[in-house]
């Protein structure tokens, strides 16, 4: 649930020397974003994205630089990141797999592929493998529900899916992974 | 009477094969060369030739419903904008609703995914119709494919003079009395449905969760940072070059009464050849299943379908004939066309699942703003839960519809039409199977033996 929020005033956060939002980030940021909007923190999302593309998450220390950054208070990066879904918090897989969950694929046998996953991985939903190559995710309409069911593999989508189709677009990614 | 399809070339789809006019597999990204090739950016150079005020009335008497969902008139949004004062220019915005999140819905992605160009002649002609400076199309972040083909595509269209300080097909003389230039950017969202209600949108393009604002003010008066925003659907600007090329009069010949035009139509779910067409609204559900479709999978009956995007409730057993039109709501107790992609089921669904299914949708999509629709979407998830699981009591039946009636449904209880949209989908199914759904509950009353005293 996206409101739901963690009391984290009296957490003790590790603070390291290299920067998370880098200067490659910013100067990306500062040409491409920061003149598209009125205020700064219009390019707030866009910059989200660019640090996590970059670390894969957004640890609490970059949400912090984000702001220094962009001239807002920390509270209001940690109010905008922790309110979607996309910005991971907490470190996640190398590779993401989001199997829809909604109402077509749903009724086109979801379940096969979720069962699919599970056991070929051996995590459940929400969970990240041991070795930190893959995290399963369910989620709501991919917005394909013509070729339900579907599950997009970081950024493919994978359409008419079996169970044998999911295993195979899991082992691709793996090995076309880092 | 059987349907008669009033229009036989596409329009939306001329350069994406749908069937039944060309074969899906044809598809490919349409760049800038052969959309031009194919007759693109004719509607931009005729618009340009025209007044401002003209393009506006000339969008406003063809009858262009919004594609997104509400179906409001499309040129009546746009005259809420204040005048602009060329004496005192300030930035006036317009917003590309391109959050397509709705389940069951899938027609968006298809414009983007194949002939982008289509929606950015769209832009630059409303763009230049409402005096707007700056287009943002607020594209959900699942969409990583669609963001990178629209990227390319607003880079040709840079280079070609659509958009830019060089834009709007440099050079040529156009009839607004000033020269005027439009830029455009993509924003990519985060995962958040909520983003897709247009002040939640307007939000989360400001840097800020997605949290819907009150109305009024309206944002055609105070939108994006404080400034007149317009905020249409994909489908709905990609209707526009045609309009404007073929004249009012050609649309308003299409599709039926009070329900001009053509309409992308969705179907998944249970039928032998899910997919994406274009007809003139108005075709009957069963027509387009069974003629296009291929009809029902496995030659199963027909049970029922989500009219349009579930927001917008459920087609019972004994509406299968109902016409897609914008008046399908109140004839078929729906809440309305929504976005005309309907999700069918056979007579093997359990409807109890599909109502669980939906009401986790809401309670997951819930943005937590009003307590009505964050506490009674919870609600009613927990109750379906129970009744799928059989352990659910008649009074939970009561209970769910009570909630169903009431959440979001009295005006002023909550801010937007999310929780309304969890009513219709859950009241709906539950009022048309309730037969299903009673059979799941146990009594709440058990009869005892009284002693006498």
């Amino acid at each position: 649930m996206a409101w739901l929020t963690k009391n984290s005033g009296t957490a003790k956060i590790a603070r390291r020397d290299e920067p998370y939002v880098t200067a490659a980030i910013k100067d990306h940021i500062t040409r491409t974003y920061l003149p598209r909007y009125e205020t700064k923190q219009g390019a707030l999302l866009p910059t989200l994205h660019a640090v996590q593309e970059e670390w894969g998450w957004l640890p609490h220390q970059a949400l912090i630089e984000v702001a220094e950054f962009l001239g807002l208070k920390p509270a209001d990066v940690i109010d905008c990141a922790s309110f979607y879904e996309e910005y991971w918090l907490r470190p996640k897989g190398e590779h993401i797999i989001w199997v829809c969950r909604s109402i077509a694929c749903e009724v086109c046998d979801h379940k096969s592929i979720l069962d699919a996953c599970q056991a070929k991985l051996g995590i459940e939903p929400g969970e990240t493998t041991d070795d930190g190559k893959f995290t399963l995710m369910e989620v709501e309409c991919l917005g394909s529900c013509g070729t339900a069911p579907v599950a997009l593999v970081d950024h493919t989508l994978h359409e008419n899916l079996t169970a044998e189709k999911m295993i195979k677009a899991i082992d691709d990614a793996g090995r076309h992974g880092h | 009477m059987p349907w008669t399809p009033k229009t036989t070339t596409p329009v939306l789809t001329k350069r994406i094969p749908c069937a039944p006019h060309g074969d899906p597999k044809n598809r490919h990204i349409v760049r800038y060369d052969e959309y031009v090739r194919t007759g693109g950016y004719e509607g931009l150079r005729k618009a340009l030739t025209m007044a401002p005020d003209a393009v506006v009335a000339e969008v406003k008497d063809c009858g262009l419903r919004g594609r997104g969902g509400a179906g409001f008139p499309t040129g009546l949004k746009w005259t809420f904008l204040p005048k602009h004062d060329p004496a005192n220019p300030q930035p006036r915005y317009l917003a590309i609703n391109a959050d397509e999140s709705e389940p069951g819905t899938f027609k968006d992605r298809l414009l983007l995914d194949f002939d982008p160009h289509l929606l950015l002649e769209g832009i630059a002609i409303a763009c230049y119709a409402c005096r707007l400076t700056k287009a943002y199309i607020y594209i959900r972040g699942e969409y990583h494919h669609q963001a990178m083909v629209l990227e390319e595509a607003i880079k040709e269209a840079y280079a070609h003079g659509v958009f830019g300080p060089q834009g709007l097909l440099s050079g040529a003389s156009n009839a607004g009395g000033e020269k005027w230039s439009v830029e455009c950017h993509v924003h990519r969202g985060a995962g958040a449905y909520i983003c897709g209600e247009e002040t939640a949108l307007l939000e989360s393009l400001e840097g800020k969760r997605g949290w819907p604002r009150i109305k009024p003010p309206f944002p055609a008066v105070k939108g994006l940072f404080g400034r007149p925003t317009i905020i249409n659907n994909v489908e709905t600007l990609a209707h526009l070059p045609s309009i404007i090329e073929n004249g009012k009069q050609w649309f308003l010949n299409q599709g039926v009464q009070g329900s001009a035009g053509t309409k992308l139509f969705g179907v998944s779910g249970h039928v032998n050849k899910p997919g994406l067409f274009e007809f003139d609204l108005g075709i009957p559900l069963s027509t387009l299943v069974n003629q296009y479709c291929g009809g029902m999978r496995h030659g199963k009956k027909f049970k029922g379908a989500i009219a349009g995007g579930i927001s917008t409730g459920i087609l019972g057993p004994d509406q299968f004939d109902a016409e897609m039109d914008f008046g399908i709501g109140p004839k078929y107790n729906v809440l309305g066309l929504g976005t005309a992609c309907p999700t069918i089921f056979d007579e093997d669904t359990d409807m109890v699942v599909v109502a669980r299914n939906l009401a986790r949708f809401f309670k997951h999509e819930s943005c937590g703003q009003c307590t009505p629709c964050r506490e009674g979407s919870g609600w009613l998830y927990q109750l379906m839960t129970r009744i799928e699981r059989g352990e659910g009591r008649t009074k939970d039946l009561d209970l769910a519809l009570e909630i169903s009636t009431s959440m979001g449904a009295m005006p002023g209880t909550t801010i937007c039409g999310l929780a309304d949209g969890n009513n219709w989908a859950v009241r709906t199914i539950i009022n048309k199977y309730r037969d299903e759904f009673e059979s799941r509950v146990r009594p709440t009353f058990v009869a005892v033996t009284v002693g006498a005293g």
